[in-house]
């Protein structure tokens, strides 16, 4: 006959309450061990504190995986740098300028299936159109940002920024690193030339709006914006809205001109191992319920036509086909094929 | 006979002894001062400016100042991103000053010690790192663990760290064992010491301000270390220079000011405790 199991000595209560504290400890990890990981990309900010504490845990929820969110810059040279058939990323979140740059790298694919995606069904047209390098879940107008307590009036129009009046306390970006104000570059070109491609016209503009204080980081012009250094500069509408509730003398101004578009777009990797998982993140990015936090949190006017916003954010934000219409998106493609030279031309034009 | 010189001499002799010695002058040590002063403040003005800016309770830079406010230093203690940076460069910083200490001690006793053929050049490329540009040596790292397929451990960036520190540690050393009398160790080894005796008893002791300078200039660096770390962190390990960067291209408020604030203490903090332990004093001159 078997004996059965024997009197529980302390050696044996201790070897099974050991056995048992490193189960407890090493269940969560054994039990996601072999949870797949979506590599992403993600801004910092409260983008990054909404993503990581509820957005991203929801859908590692849901999909049962592991969301490992790249939010170290530069993005783009470390895609580059891996290796094309075991990319850094699944999925890569930047402005459109560097999608582009991506893709002609062969970096990134330059369209989302929309079988795979069914949420692309009802994003504005300007989310995935021929601007558009993947898909854009966000966007920012880019217009005019202005002092209310200056006793500036009547601002209509971009062409106002070069009034003499904003002399001493204009504000621009060192155009080489940032979008936006490569985008006002094209804009200068369509307000005194021919159009985005007309650099001569835009190069002399630029010189005509000297003197001007440029940053490299929008968040720098916010804050000389709120510290009053600045009293009127480009900016994009978020950076003036996301200051809404807290008494700040600032507003953003959506010149007739039209607002430039700052895209946040998403795309897959060609060499991703994860396809599957990146296309259900992208679609994830896309539902509305997704769409209007985030949106609500930063200000970001979303990309999918059935998002309701709350009535402040829905005053302010592009959440209708006719302020969408107002939208003027970059050719990123054309300016990429021209960056050097352009970067050479603006860096004599504001050098000190 | 007294020539008019010598006598235009010995009256001056005799004018210069009886005359009473005035009160010095001493316009030269006061220049000196003052230079030593402007160059103080000069290195000194950009610290106080980041206190003031960690201190304002502004959410920009606003000078002069507004208020005194803690604000921005509880926002940095209550953030887990920015304490998780601190504490990771933290462990990045010693890690990296032990590897590059013992391999930079070692190094340079081998170069000083070995009669190595082409020791110049050994010396110069082990010193090379310190004229490449930081985040060249970062990228090609990157693409070699990417080669390796090791992705972006936390061993890779010590390793990074430790190539851009161990200059300093080489340089110090062998700057100590430049002057060091050999004839100590052969006197040791005379009475019977083992070498490794010697070494730990006779050497180590002798050479310690150089390798304790090189080991100060490896932490330091490797906490503030910022081109290499760009390219190895990975996510969710991010060392405090690269999460401040991250940061400040989205929010450029007094936090970043505060998190200044926090690593010049913590440099203080290292040398007023290193002062206190081993003592520096002895080791100011190398």
């Amino acid at each position: 006959m078997m004996k059965a199991f024997g009197p529980l000595s302390r050696r044996r209560f201790l070897t099974a309450s050991a056995s048992l504290s490193i189960g407890t400890i090493a269940a969560p990890y054994v039990a996601h061990a072999d949870d797949p990981t979506l590599r992403i990309t993600g801004w910092g900010g409260k983008w990054g504190e909404v993503m990581k504490a509820e957005i991203g845990p929801a859908f590692e929820s849901e999909f049962k995986c592991k969301l490992q969110t790249d939010s170290a810059f530069p993005y783009l040279p470390k895609l580059q740098a891996s290796s094309r058939s075991a990319p850094i990323y699944d999925v890569l979140h930047t402005n459109s300028n560097e999608q582009w740059a991506a893709a002609e790298m062969g970096l990134v694919e330059p369209k989302i299936d929309p079988k795979l995606v069914p949420n692309l069904a009802d994003v504005y047209p300007y989310a995935i159109s021929d601007k558009i390098v993947g898909v854009s879940i966000f966007t920012s107008a880019i217009g005019l940002g202005m002092r209310t307590d200056k006793g500036y009036s009547g601002v209509t129009s971009w062409k106002e920024l070069w009034d003499a009046k904003y002399n001493g306390v204009r504000g621009g970006y060192v155009i080489p690193v940032n979008s936006l104000g490569q985008a006002f570059l094209m804009m200068c070109g369509t307000l005194f030339g021919k159009g985005q491609t007309d650099l001569d016209a835009a190069y002399t503009a630029l010189e005509k709006l000297k003197p001007i204080k440029i940053v490299d980081f929008t968040g720098a012009m916010e804050k000389m914006l709120l510290s009053g250094e600045v009293g009127m500069c480009v900016i994009h509408d978020s950076g003036i809205y996301r200051y809404d509730g807290q008494n700040q003398p600032t507003d953003f101004v959506s010149p007739s001109e039209g607002v430039l578009s700052l895209e946040q777009v998403l795309t897959i990797t060609p060499g991703s191992k994860m396809k599957e998982l990146a296309n259900a993140y992208v679609n994830y990015m896309l539902r509305p319920e997704v769409q209007k936090r985030l949106a609500e949190t930063v200000w970001y006017s979303p990309a999918n036509k059935k998002v309701k916003l709350d009535a402040k954010y829905d005053a302010k934000l592009l959440t209708t086909p006719e302020k969408v219409s107002k939208l003027i998106q970059v050719d990123w493609k054309w300016y990429n094929e021209r960056k050097d030279e352009i970067d050479q031309r603006v860096n004599r034009i504001f050098r000190a | 006979m007294q020539t008019t010189a010598s006598s235009s001499l010995g009256a001056a002799q005799q004018t210069a002894s009886v005359r009473a010695p005035g009160p010095a002058r001493p316009y030269g040590r006061y220049i000196y001062l003052g230079i030593n002063i402007a160059i103080l403040v000069f290195l000194l003005a950009p610290i106080a400016i980041v206190v003031v800016f960690a201190l304002n309770p502004t959410p920009f830079i606003q000078f002069p100042p507004v208020g005194v406010s803690l604000r921005w230093f509880e926002k940095f203690f209550a953030s887990r991103d920015f304490m998780h940076a601190l504490w990771f460069s933290l462990e990045v910083a010693v890690l990296t000053t032990v590897s590059a200490t013992i391999l930079g001690a070692s190094a340079a006793l081998a170069l000083a010690r070995g009669n190595l053929p082409g020791t110049r050049l050994i010396v110069a490329t082990m010193l090379s790192p310190l004229m490449l540009p930081a985040i060249l040596t970062g990228l090609a790292l990157f693409q070699t663990y990417v080669l390796i397929d090791v992705g972006r451990p936390t061993w890779g960036l010590v390793a990074g760290h430790t190539l851009v520190t161990l200059p300093y540690v080489v340089r110090t050393t062998l700057a100590v064992l430049h002057n060091f009398d050999t004839r100590l160790e052969e006197a040791a080894q005379n009475l019977g010491a083992s070498p490794l005796r010697t070494f730990f008893e006779v050497t180590l002791p002798l050479i310690k301000p150089g390798v304790l300078a090189g080991a100060i200039f490896a932490f330091i660096v490797s906490f503030d270390q910022f081109p290499v770390s760009l390219f190895l962190v990975s996510p969710g390990n991010e060392t405090l220079p690269v999460t401040l960067f991250n940061y400040l291209k989205f929010d450029l408020d007094g936090t970043i000011g505060a998190a200044s604030v926090v690593s010049i203490v913590l440099a203080f903090v290292v040398v007023i405790g290193l002062d206190r332990t081993v003592g520096l004093r002895s080791y100011v001159k190398l």
